[in-house]
Order: structure tokens, then sequence, then C-alpha cells
């Protein structure tokens, strides 16, 4: 009989408390979403199970957990730490980004930089509630609404707020079909919200598209050496695919490899956020400030799209400001389906 | 610490305006150079463009070999026939070439196939050749 209640009081179900259950309602939350609802269902799905996953409660001390030393899932997330995954994440990303439009509308750049303002906003927020100012640059990075740029630079400046960075960030992403609609319809009028822009004037050459990587990566490097494990990589993935000389290791780095990260980022990013660790005013912090760096990246974007047609002969949509926050390919189709929503021809 | 006090003694204000700064420069100095990088390709594509145009300007002003005509090819045989003396007959038309180059001849090759073909030289066996007997 000691024996049997020995066994039950090993089992998960008695050493459960109320941070697991939380955790483990929005980890179900999560698989929801993406499931039914399809939000980031890529990104959803596997954080979701993964909190699951993180959030069964064991006995410490066993090589179970994804803190402990010696674990499966503590091996998996030295990814996450090292800054591994994003890494090769942005390698695939930059074997599937064309970047033809951007090269005929470099001026669209800048709609990406007055993004970034949610940034130093939620810098200066956080700062002010108290956090250290490496933490503070973690949290803010949310307002960049990338989620490999945010687990990378957590992981170097404040690793012990990577999940609920990570979190935050990736369900932000997840939300945008929530959070972004309405601070666009907020803050342009129907006429700019209708307003076409011209079709692409020019073809771009093959010469174009291969030197945008090499440039790219040495002005963009050379200015911050910090960004070369992500840059680098990124560009890397682009020369590839538009050299069109190597296809097949750029659609393995669009494909598999990317699969690959993306599966073991999610898993283990959800995994870390163990009751006992997530549930803190820290983290409630961190997601408020993350809701306010990715509202107001958002609207910065689409002000200073405005700002922009006071000065430029052919009118841009201001809508395209929101698309300037880094959750691609998120925001993006958003910002199509707001303008389609005013203008179906459009 | 809480507050504009945090934000300052973190050095918050400065952080902040500078990093915005430095990513607005940064993405101004990249859209530019973006703009201009087709721009700069045609330029290096016009200048090779007209590099080869000269050149092929210049291969078309030059004289196109003219293929002798058949009063030429029989007066060449009269001017080169005592030349060829010296050679022998028959003799090779290895020989015969370098006779058309030292006499200044600018097509050599042509002259001798068109010599050949229109039976001015004369095959006499063994690679060896003669003037056709007038």
């Amino acid at each position: 009989m000691d024996l049997f209640i020995q066994f039950l009081t090993n089992t998960g179900y008695y050493l459960a408390d109320y941070r697991h259950l939380i955790m483990l309602v929005v980890g179900s939350t999560f698989i929801y979403l993406a499931i039914a609802k399809k939000y980031e269902p890529l990104l959803l799905l596997p954080i979701g199970f993964g909190v699951i996953v993180g959030n069964i409660p064991f006995f410490k001390g066993f090589g179970l957990g994804i803190y402990e030393p010696n674990s499966v899932l503590h091996y998996l997330y030295f990814g996450v730490t090292t800054g591994l995954y994003p890494s090769i994440v942005f390698l695939g990303l930059g074997a599937m980004t064309d970047f033809s439009s951007l090269l005929v509308r470099p001026k669209l750049m800048l709609l990406g930089a007055a993004a970034q303002m949610g940034i130093y906003f939620t810098l200066l927020s956080a700062l002010a509630f108290g956090f250290l100012p490496k933490e503070a640059a973690s949290i803010a990075i949310i307002g960049g609404a990338d989620g490999p740029t945010s687990i990378f630079l957590t992981a170097k400046l404040a690793p012990h707020l990577i999940g609920p960075v990570a979190i935050a960030a990736y369900s932000y992403m997840a939300l945008i079909p929530i959070i972004q609609p309405p601070i666009m319809r907020l803050l342009t009028t129907r006429k700019e919200r209708l307003i076409k822009m011209p079709d692409i004037e020019r073809t771009v050459s093959r010469r174009e598209l291969l030197l945008f990587p090499v440039i790219g990566v040495v002005l963009c490097c050379f200015l911050a050496p910090a960004s070369i494990p992500l840059l680098g990589t990124f560009f890397f993935g682009n020369i590839m695919k538009v050299s069109g000389v190597v296809d097949r290791l750029a659609k393995t780095a669009a494909s598999s490899i990317i699969d690959t990260a993306t599966i073991f980022l999610g898993l283990t990013v959800g995994a870390s956020t163990q009751g006992d660790v997530f549930l803190t005013p820290k983290s409630v912090g961190i997601f408020v400030l993350g809701a306010v760096a990715f509202s107001i990246a958002t609207a910065s974007g689409v002000l200073f799209a405005k700002l922009m047609n006071l000065f430029t002969k052919t009118k841009i949509n201001p809508l395209l400001g929101a698309a300037g926050v880094s959750a691609v390919p998120g925001s993006a189709r958003e910002v199509h389906l707001v303008g389609q929503r005013e203008d179906p021809s459009n | 610490m809480y507050g504009l006090e945090a934000i300052q003694a973190s050095n918050g204000w400065a952080m902040a305006i500078t990093g915005a700064i430095i990513v607005m420069v940064g993405l101004t100095i990249l859209s530019f150079i973006i703009s201009q990088l087709h721009r700069i390709i045609d330029i290096v594509d016009n200048r090779k463009s007209k590099k080869l145009n000269a050149r092929n300007q210049a291969e078309i002003s030059e004289p196109q070999p003219v293929l002798p005509s058949l009063s030429n090819l029989s007066e060449t045989m009269n001017r080169f026939k005592p030349l060829t003396q010296k050679i022998g007959d028959p003799f090779d038309l290895t020989a015969l070439f370098q006779i058309f180059i030292h006499h200044g001849d600018p097509h050599p090759h042509l002259t001798i196939r068109s010599l050949r073909e229109q039976g001015y030289l004369i095959s006499t066996g063994e690679g060896l050749f003669s003037w056709k007997h007038q």
C-alpha cells in the first residue's frame, strides 16, 4: 500500500498546482487558435503543444525538465539558448524571400524603419516599469514583431526571459488579424485606404537581385556586427535562391531545414514556459508591454506612410505602413485583406 | 527605481534616440543605394555595349577579305610563279604560304584555296603541288 501511495505521490496529478493548470489552459488555447482559427498554425501548434509538454509536473532531479541538465528537452532547447534555431530560420526565410518589389520601390524600406519605433517606445516603457536595461531591450524587440529575432536577442541579453518574450512575440504575431486592423482603420481615412498604387514600372534584373544580398549583408553587418548570425544566414539563403545555380540547396533551406528548426523552436519555447518559472509578475508585464510594442509599431508604420505622402508625388497606401513590422508574412497578408475589404479590385 | 527616474538612470532616452536614428539612417542609406542600383548597372552595361559597338565598328571598317577574281588569280599565278622557282617544282603548300606572307599577301590562306579550287595549283601527289601549265 505504501508503495502504491508512493507511486501516486510521484504522479503529475499529485504534483500539479494551479500554475500548471493555468499553463495547460494557455497551451490548449494556442492549439485551438492554430487549428480552429488557423492563426499562424505553423508557430502556435508546436508552441501550444510545447506549453502542455513543459507543464506536466514531475519530480525534479531526474533529468526530465527543460531546465534540467542532460534532459532531452534541455538538449533541444540548446538551439534556442544559443540562437541556433533563429539563425537557421533566417536562412530559410532568406531562401523564400523575393525582393523584387522592394527593389522597384526601395522607399518602402523606410516604412520598415518607422515601424521599428514601437521598439524604442517599449524600451522606455520597460525601463520605466523597473526592468533592467538588458531586460528592457529584450522586451522592446517584441515591437519588431519578429519571433526568431526576439528569441535570439533575449538569449544573448536576458536568457531568463526567453520563455515569456518568445511566447509574447509569437502570440502577438498570431493575433495580427485581431490587433492590426482596428489600428489601421483608426489611423486612416477611407479615401486613404482606397489609394491605388501604380503597377511596378520596371522589371528587376537578375544582376540587381544578385547584388542586393551582397550589398545588404555588407552594409547591415558592418553597421551592426551583432546581426551577423541572423542577417548573414538570411542573405545567404537569398543569394542561393536568386543565383539559380544551387536550386537544390535553396529548396532544402526553404523547406526541410526551416521546418525542422521551426518544429524544435516552437516545441522547446513552449516547453520553456514551466508554470513555476513563467507565471510571475514580470511575465505579465512583458505581455502588457509586448502588446503596447506591437500596437505602436503598427501605428508608427501607418503614420509614417501618411507623412511620406505629404512629400512624394506617387501616393502610398498608408495601410502598407502596418506591413513594416517584421511579422512576415502575416502583416502583409492582413494589409492586403484590409485594403481589399475597402476596394476588392485593389 | 521606476518611471522617468529609471529611464534617466539607465540612459534610456539616449539609447532610444540613438537606436532610432541608426535604424532610420541605415535604412535610408540602404534604400538610396538600392534605388540607384539599376542605374549603376545600366551605366556599366552601357559602357560595355559602347566598347562592344566600337569594336564591332572597327571590325566593320577593316577591309574585308575579297575573294580574288579569276583574272586576279591568273595575275597572282604569273606574279608568284617565278618566285616559287627557288622552292622547286612540285612544291609544298607551306613553302608557298611563306612566300605569300613574305610578299605581303593579306590573305594567303584564301588565295591558296582559291588557286587550288580554280585549278591554278594542281596536285602532283604526296602533298605536293605544281602551277598550272599555260
